[in-house]
Formats: C-alpha cells, sequence, structure tokens
C-alpha cells in the first residue's frame, strides 16, 4: 500500500501509526508525490476511531484554492502556519513576531545563505517576510487568526488572491444580508401595528391611519 | 494639519491599474472624450493607483509620480443642471453614478480653494446623491451629524454658486445652519445631535399628523457619544418611523492620525462594528431558519417573523443585537460607495410602512475619490487651501508656533518631571495638541472618544489616586460637561486641570464652536481657581501654576492663534506664579485697562494708539478671575478716575466679577468709573479672526474709540473708528 508518510510501530497492532508532528515537515525532494493536505482522506481509513492523530486536519478547501503556479513541494513546505513558521505561539505579542522576524530573515537572507542552497533559503526568506507582514498588521492578522481557526491553512500567494476574493465575496455576502433584513422588515411591517402593540409610535399611526379613512 | 508620510510605490508602470470600482473610471473617461471643452492637456494622464506593497520592491516617493489628479476643474455637465435636489428625480443610474463623481471633483475644486473639511465629505458623496434621490428634501428632513460633510448636500441644495464663499466672512457655513437654507433642517456643529433631533422631528411630525420620512446621518465617531443612546433608547422606545444611518469609516477621533500614523479607533464599540462588517454568517443554519420560516409562513405572520428575529439575533453579528436590543431595525453593512445599492435600500425602507426606527450601517472610505485623502493617514480630514493636483497644502508660515502647541510643550516640560500629570482629551488629540503628548508619554494621554462628560469624571477619578490630570477640553465643548465639573469636581474640591482650548472666537468655524461662556461658568464656580495668560509665556507658566495647585481645581483657557513672540522659559519649563495676583505692564494715568487673557494685548495695541493723541494709559493683565488680586484693583480704582476691563467673553466674566468686588469694597461710591467691554449678547457669525473681533467690538481701536467717549471726547473717538 502506499505509504503516505506514516511509519508503522514495529511490533505494536497495526492499527496504531505514529504520525510525524507537523513542525518536521520539510521536503527537499521536489520530486516527492506526497503531500500532506490529503491527510485528512485517508485518516478515516487508516486510523480507527479508538486512535485520534495527534496532527491538526488539514482540510481539502486549501486544495481547490492553490492555483497551478504552486508546486507540490511549496504547498507541502508550506503547510507551517505562519506562527509556527516564525516560531513563537499563536497569542505572541508584536515585539516577539519582530524579534522572531529579524532572527529568520538574517538567517535566510540571501546573501548570507550557504552556497548551493540559496533558492531554497531565499523562498524561506520570502515566506518568513510575509509572514511577518500578516503578522504585523492587526487587522490582516486578525483576519488570518479568524481562518485558522476555521482550520484553513493558506499559503500566502494562494491567500493573496483569496483575500481579494474574499473582499468581493465579502460584499457579495453584504447584499444577501441586506436584501433577507430588508424583506424581514417588509414581513414585520405587515402586522407591527396590531392592536397589541401599544406603543407610542404604533398609537400615533394608528390614530393617523384612522383619521385618513375618515377623510 | 500635517500629511503623513508619502508612502513608497514602486516605479513599475505595470502597477498602474484603473481602480476596481468599475463606476468610477468609465465616467471619468467620459469627461476627457465628452464635449469640446477638454480643461487638462493632451499628455497629462489621470490614474488611480492602487498601492499594493510588494516586498523588496524598488521604493519611489509619491510626489516623483506626477500629479494624480486633475489640475484644472473637469467639466461637469450634470452637475450643472442640478440646482435642486427636484432637478436630480429623472436621472437614471448611471447618470447618479456620474453625477456622484462630478460632485466629487467639485468638492475637491471647492475646498482647494477655500479649505475647509475634505475628508469627510468625499467619504459621503454617494450616500448624499442616494438620498437625496430617494427623498425629498426640505419636506422629507435630512439630518447631518456635525455637519462638516455637508458640502455636497449644500452643493445640490442650491448654493453651488456660493461654495466660494464658505466659512468665510458673510458666506456660507462649514456646517449646517436652518437660517442658511429650508434644507439644513438643524443645525450642527457639536457631534452626537442629530438622533435626538430627528426624533424630536418625527414625533412632532407624528403629532401634527403629516407624513414626511426622517432620515439622521450620523457618524461612527459621533456614535462613542452617550447622547447617541441616549436617542437610541428613546426611539426603540417610542417606536417611531425614522430612518438612522450609521456612516462607519473606522475614523473616531480627529484628526484621524496622530503624528505617526494612522489612530486605531478608540472604544470598544469600533471592534464591534467591525466584527459587524466582517463576520460571516453561518450560512447553512440561517438556510435552516429561513426553511423554517417558509414552512410555517402563510396564516402564521407573527409567528414567522419571531422565529425569523431570534434566527438573526442568533446568527446576525454580535453588533447588530446591540442597535436591536436598543429597539432599531438594524439593516446592513452596505457598501456606502455603491449608489445601487443605497438607492435600492433606501427605496425600501422609505415604501414600507410603519417602520419603526431603522438603522443602516454603511460603509465608507473617508476622502475617498481623491488619491492623496485615501493615503494620508489623517484622511485630509480638514484643509487649508491646496493645489489639486499634487495634494500640497499651502501652509503660511508663521513666525511663532500656536498656543495649542505651546501648551502641549509647556506640559511635556511638567510632565517630565512630575510622573503624576496625565493628559485626557476627548477625541481631538491634533486639536488639543496632545498627540505630542502621546508621543512622549504613550501610557499617560488618555482620548475617551467623544465623551466629555466621561472624560471629566475620568478625570476626578484619577484625582481621587492622587493623579493630577489635565483635562483638555475646547472651551465650546466642555458645556457638554458642566455638570460633571460642578457636582463631581468642583463640589468635592477635587484636583482637575482644565485646560480650555479655542476660548474666545474662533474664526471660521463660527459660533458653534466660539468658546464665550467658560469664564462665565467656571468662575461662578466656589472652589475654582481660574486664570487666564495673556502671551505664550504667561501660558507656560499658568500650567506650571495649575500642576502645582493641588488642593482645589483650576483652570485657564487660550484662544485660537499663534503666540506673539515672547521669549519662552528656558527649557520649556514653566515657573509657578502666586495664585490670585496680576501684573502691570504700562503705567499711565487716569484710565486704567485692566484686561483677562489675550485680550491685554488689544489693550496694549490701544493704548499705542491713544500715545499718539497724548494720553498714556495704565495696562494691567489680571491673570486671575477667581481669586481676584484685589489690592491691584483696589489701587487701580483709587489712583485712577476709570477702570476699564476687557476680556473676550461673555457678561457674567471677568468684567462681572471685577464689579462685585467694587461694589462691596465701596470702590464704587466715588469719583471712579467702571466700564466693562465684553463680546456682545448675540452670536458671532463665522469669519475670519479679524473680522469677528471688528464684529465683536474689541479691537484696540474700539477700545480707544471707548476710552475717548468716557472722557468726552467724541471726535476723537469717531477719527479713530474709521
Amino acid at each position: 500500500m502506499r505509504c503516505y508518510g506514516f511509519t508503522p510501530i514495529q511490533g505494536s497492532d497495526s492499527r496504531l501509526f505514529h504520525l510525524p508532528t507537523t513542525r518536521l515537515i520539510n521536503i527537499p525532494n521536489s520530486n516527492s508525490r506526497f503531500s500532506f493536505s490529503h491527510s485528512s482522506f485517508f485518516t478515516s481509513k487508516l486510523v480507527s476511531a479508538t486512535c485520534m492523530p495527534p496532527v491538526s486536519l488539514r482540510t481539502t478547501a486549501r486544495a481547490a484554492v492553490n492555483d497551478g503556479l504552486m508546486t507540490e513541494e511549496a504547498a507541502a513546505a508550506s503547510g507551517l502556519s505562519f506562527y509556527e513558521l516564525l516560531g513563537i505561539p499563536e497569542s505572541g505579542s508584536l515585539v516577539d513576531i519582530k524579534q522572531a522576524y529579524k532572527q529568520l530573515a538574517r538567517k535566510y537572507h540571501p546573501d548570507v545563505s550557504p552556497p548551493g542552497r540559496a533558492e531554497e533559503y531565499t523562498k524561506r526568506f520570502i515566506r518568513v517576510q510575509e509572514a511577518y507582514e500578516i503578522l504585523s498588521d492587526p487587522g490582516r492578522r486578525a483576519l488570518y487568526d479568524r481562518d485558522l481557526a476555521k482550520g484553513l491553512h493558506l499559503a500566502f500567494s494562494a491567500r493573496r488572491q483569496y483575500q481579494s476574493n474574499e473582499g468581493m465575496e465579502e460584499r457579495g455576502e453584504w447584499k444577501n444580508r441586506w436584501q433577507a433584513q430588508l424583506s424581514g422588515l417588509k414581513r414585520r411591517s405587515m402586522n407591527k401595528d396590531a392592536d397589541g402593540n401599544l406603543s407610542w409610535g404604533a398609537r400615533m399611526r394608528r390614530q393617523r391611519d384612522e383619521l385618513a379613512n375618515e377623510l | 494639519m500635517r500629511i503623513g508620510p508619502p508612502i513608497p510605490v514602486p516605479q513599475c508602470r505595470c502597477l498602474l491599474a484603473t481602480s476596481p470600482d468599475a463606476q468610477r473610471s468609465p465616467s471619468f473617461s467620459s469627461h476627457f472624450t465628452r464635449g469640446t471643452n477638454l480643461l487638462c492637456p493632451s499628455q497629462e494622464k489621470l490614474h488611480y493607483v492602487q498601492v499594493r506593497k510588494r516586498p523588496g520592491g524598488i521604493c519611489a516617493s509619491l510626489s516623483e509620480r506626477g500629479p494624480e489628479y486633475h489640475s484644472q476643474r473637469p467639466p461637469t455637465p450634470l452637475l450643472d443642471t442640478i440646482n435642486y435636489p427636484i432637478h436630480m428625480k429623472n436621472l437614471s443610474t448611471k447618470e447618479l453614478k456620474q453625477l456622484a463623481d462630478e460632485l466629487r471633483s467639485d468638492v475637491i475644486f471647492n475646498v482647494s480653494r477655500t479649505g475647509g473639511h475634505l475628508g469627510s465629505s468625499l467619504g459621503v458623496v454617494e450616500l448624499t446623491v442616494a438620498l437625496h434621490y430617494v427623498f425629498n428634501a426640505p419636506q422629507d428632513k435630512i439630518l447631518w451629524d456635525v455637519g462638516h460633510q455637508s458640502y455636497p448636500h449644500k452643493i445640490l441644495t442650491g448654493r453651488r454658486d456660493k461654495m466660494h464663499t464658505i466659512r468665510q466672512t458673510n458666506g456660507l457655513s462649514g456646517f449646517t445652519k436652518r437660517s442658511e437654507s429650508e434644507f439644513d433642517c438643524f443645525g450642527t456643529g457639536h457631534s452626537s445631535t442629530t438622533i435626538s433631533a430627528g426624533l424630536g422631528m418625527a414625533v412632532g411630525r407624528d403629532l401634527k399628523g403629516r407624513n414626511n420620512n426622517v432620515v439622521a446621518v450620523i457618524g461612527d465617531g459621533a456614535m462613542t457619544a452617550g447622547q447617541a443612546y441616549e436617542a437610541m433608547n428613546n426611539a426603540g422606545y417610542l417606536d417611531s418611523d425614522m430612518i438612522v444611518i450609521l456612516n462607519d469609516n473606522k475614523q473616531v477621533s480627529l484628526p484621524t492620525a496622530n503624528l505617526d500614523g494612522p489612530i486605531p479607533p478608540v472604544g470598544a464599540l469600533s471592534s464591534a462594528l467591525s466584527r459587524l462588517q466582517s463576520n460571516r454568517p453561518l450560512r447553512e443554519l440561517r438556510e435552516v431558519a429561513k426553511g423554517v420560516t417558509k414552512q410555517i409562513g402563510g396564516p402564521m405572520h407573527e409567528l414567522a417573523a419571531k422565529v425569523d428575529e431570534y434566527a438573526r439575533g442568533m446568527i446576525g453579528g454580535s453588533g447588530s443585537t446591540l442597535f436591536e436590543e436598543l429597539g432599531l431595525y438594524y439593516i446592513g453593512p452596505v457598501d456606502g460607495h455603491n449608489i445601487d445599492d443605497l438607492v435600492a435600500i433606501l427605496k425600501e425602507v422609505k415604501s414600507t410602512k410603519t417602520t419603526g426606527p431603522v438603522l443602516i450601517h454603511v460603509v465608507t472610505e473617508k476622502g475617498r475619490g481623491y488619491p492623496y485623502a485615501e493615503k494620508a493617514a489623517d484622511k485630509y480630514h480638514g484643509v487649508a487651501k491646496f493645489d489639486p493636483a499634487t495634494g500640497k497644502q499651502f501652509k503660511s508660515k508663521a513666525p511663532t508656533q500656536s498656543y495649542t502647541t505651546y501648551f502641549a510643550e509647556a506640559l511635556i516640560a511638567e510632565a517630565e518631571v512630575d510622573k503624576d500629570i496625565v493628559a485626557i482629551h476627548a477625541a481631538m488629540g491634533g486639536g488639543t495638541g496632545l498627540n505630542l503628548f502621546l508621543r512622549r508619554f504613550p501610557t499617560r494621554c488618555f482620548d475617551v472618544g467623544i465623551a466629555e462628560q466621561h472624560a471629566v469624571t475620568f478625570a476626578a477619578g484619577l484625582a481621587c489616586e492622587g493623579i493630577k490630570p489635565f483635562c483638555t477640553i475646547y472651551s465650546s465643548f466642555l458645556q457638554r460637561a458642566y455638570d460633571q465639573v460642578v457636582h463631581d469636581v468642583d463640589l468635592q474640591k477635587l484636583p482637575v486641570r482644565f485646560a480650555m482650548d479655542r476660548a474666545g472666537l474662533v474664526g471660521a468655524d463660527g459660533p458653534t464652536h466660539c468658546g464665550s461662556f467658560d469664564v462665565t461658568f467656571m468662575a461662578c464656580l466656589p472652589n475654582m481657581v481660574v486664570m487666564a495668560p495673556s502671551d505664550e509665556a504667561e501660558l507656560f507658566h499658568m500650567v506650571a501654576t495649575a500642576a502645582a495647585i493641588d488642593d482645589r481645581p483650576s483652570c485657564f483657557r487660550y484662544p485660537r492663534g499663534n503666540g506673539i513672540g515672547v521669549q519662552l522659559p528656558t527649557r520649556n519649563k514653566g515657573i509657578p506664579i502666586e495664585v490670585g495676583k496680576g501684573r502691570i505692564l504700562l503705567e499711565g494715568e487716569r484710565v486704567a485697562l485692566l484686561g483677562y487673557g489675550t485680550a491685554v494685548q488689544s489693550c496694549l495695541g490701544a493704548a499705542s494708539l491713544m500715545e499718539s493723541h497724548g494720553l498714556s494709559l495704565t495696562v494691567a493683565d489680571a491673570r486671575f478671575c477667581k481669586p481676584l488680586d484685589r489690592a491691584l484693583i483696589r489701587s487701580l480704582a483709587k489712583s485712577h478716575e476709570i477702570l476699564i476691563t476687557v476680556e473676550e467673553g461673555s457678561i457674567g466674566g471677568f468684567g462681572s466679577h471685577v464689579a462685585q468686588f467694587m461694589a462691596l469694597d465701596g470702590l464704587l461710591d466715588g469719583k471712579t468709573k467702571w466700564r466693562p467691554l465684553v463680546l456682545p449678547d448675540r452670536y458671532i457669525e463665522h469669519g475670519s479672526p479679524t473680522d469677528q473681533l471688528a464684529e465683536a467690538g474689541l479691537t484696540p481701536s474700539h477700545i480707544a474709540a471707548t476710552v475717548f467717549n468716557i472722557l468726552g471726547q467724541t471726535r476723537e473717538a469717531l477719527e479713530i473708528m474709521s
């Protein structure tokens, strides 16, 4: 059977698989077709209900958002959240973020990278920089945290597109919402001034309508 | 107003994108192709640049990119045909969008010539067009909170040809004003009043049996004031039909930036509002709820409505329930720059009978449509004259700085030495100069939002704990907090210091912002120390004095404008002056001018005018209105025939206190004549400061003429006045 990166523990029940933690993901081999984005598919098949994997489930929504430009390697490697990338807890303050960014930027800057690994380091550097950009802006960080909580782990370039789409999507959602609200208003107004309603406004409206009917 | 630092924009041309808002670009290109009257030079390109931050991109400053806006006023064919809202009724949606664009450029060019409030007006252009299209002003009442965003409204309601006079003497007011036009239903200037006034108009309409609509437009900044909640609470209870439009642009404080960048909105309400905007309701649950109501529907209207309401309450944004709880039906958020949406919603609401109070949450962008305003940290809230093509403001270079800046520097110097000093302001970080204080002491400056009453009692609470609060509120805005001053501060004798900026006449903002009454209402309080500096050096000393007064409340007032150029104390640290001691500036005979505050400068001016007529006057600076320098007054009264008190305040202030003392002391029983010079018993209209002072009768010439009149030399009096 295809090994999706699970290493069965020798001598133990075949149902117990030792799933690697997410932090160790770093697949330099670009030929690898392993992609951790599909982990959610098979966990239900390979792991019994009694043994829940310790790794956080990646939703498949991400696969849909990945544009064709991204290689699988980048997809797998960027499965890290921005917090994991920078090595700080999710409740990290701006100071922590800045420090982590400075450290990593110094480490991965193309100019100081060891020869031969420049390309990989540059990619890392770009990722780190984007992570800093998003996390240091409180508004964008809030949006990112929200998506993180929903289990959406988006690589930033996919995120960038998604963000602008999200902007439009949000506006579209706004429209649905207020259209629903308007129909609610209309519905409410039909029986708003029923005799049971004793508010001052309702009484005045009834009075006005009575006067109008009389004329 | 400071503009933010230029935002680096990559030089690469491929980033020149027309705005994603498709409704804007076609109408502008139509300006170029339409008609033979092309005012723009052919090689000038109009770009709407989307500023995107590219990692590692080459940065170039904005000014190098060339003009981003027209330098000449573009033709406005559609706007030219609209004099009143009734002329708009037959326009199509496409034409409404074109009208909005033309209106926007009109606002920009008008404000560039006169100065005034720009950002806020630009944010509500589409809203103004939609409102006037759907509603029938002036029968339908449209109220604009604060009024500084009413420039498009004024243009559309018959005042376009007078827009070049806005904020000038005998010109249009910078805010809405009932006496100016029937389309301005309520005078505004101080914030958060429109929901209250709108409710009053709605109830009055109901009592009279009329049938019009009432719309109150209020911003998210004005929503931080308590009065808005008082009004919404009452509106929900009375259930009278009215529409409240919450114009949400996330700008809560003014200017909408401190010295280092944009100010994040103050207060918990703003985050609730933004949660409202970004909340994505769980669609599935909503669909289920809809399905349930559909099934129940038919004859069971009430139950269906109730279920829907509960569903909305559960799923809707966490902030909408706030308005719903207050009794307003919440609709939104709505894109405030989309005329289609706005017109559709307003039409629906207007056509629905018996709505009760409805709140429409409209999201706009301050400064929208003018690239420089969009990018500036303060969104060009209030600007001097500027060049439309480059956005550069023409600021005259004055030899001295404003009293506001001097106050901030004085307070910083005091706070360096005394770590208990804190500063409090009500959403006016720039106007009070406390942005400078904030930069120096980030944890010791408190912005409470537009909540003066809370600011005063908050200061009282701080004073209870041994902190030394400086409550910096404009004289005219302190009126709102008067009960708190009396009851919470003065009655308990808590050492709160009040720094009242914009005392006296204020120029272009007019009577709504004029600080005429603070001497009267502060000096009548039993425990208050009331003082006023006559120049900027005195201001430094009075800040120090206020910091030193630790057993009772104190206050000092200073005007809008720049200093006169005296030597400042070393290292900005003033020396506390003895409380209740004035000073004599000029020794003369027969006539004494006792000035209070910066009116002393006018007295000195009058004295030099009289020199040429051979009269030398005594000029004294009272410094304190409470406690009065009794010895000074006694000596002046005894050695002069005439004593004239001069102040830039209303009746019941400094002059009245002097008169009271003189009467009780027997100084009026002899040959001494006392005359007061105060602001007249009417509101002085907006205009330039010199015009206003002349209108008020407090210029040096006026003072000199008064002296001549009392001396019986009426001819000289007339001479001086002409």
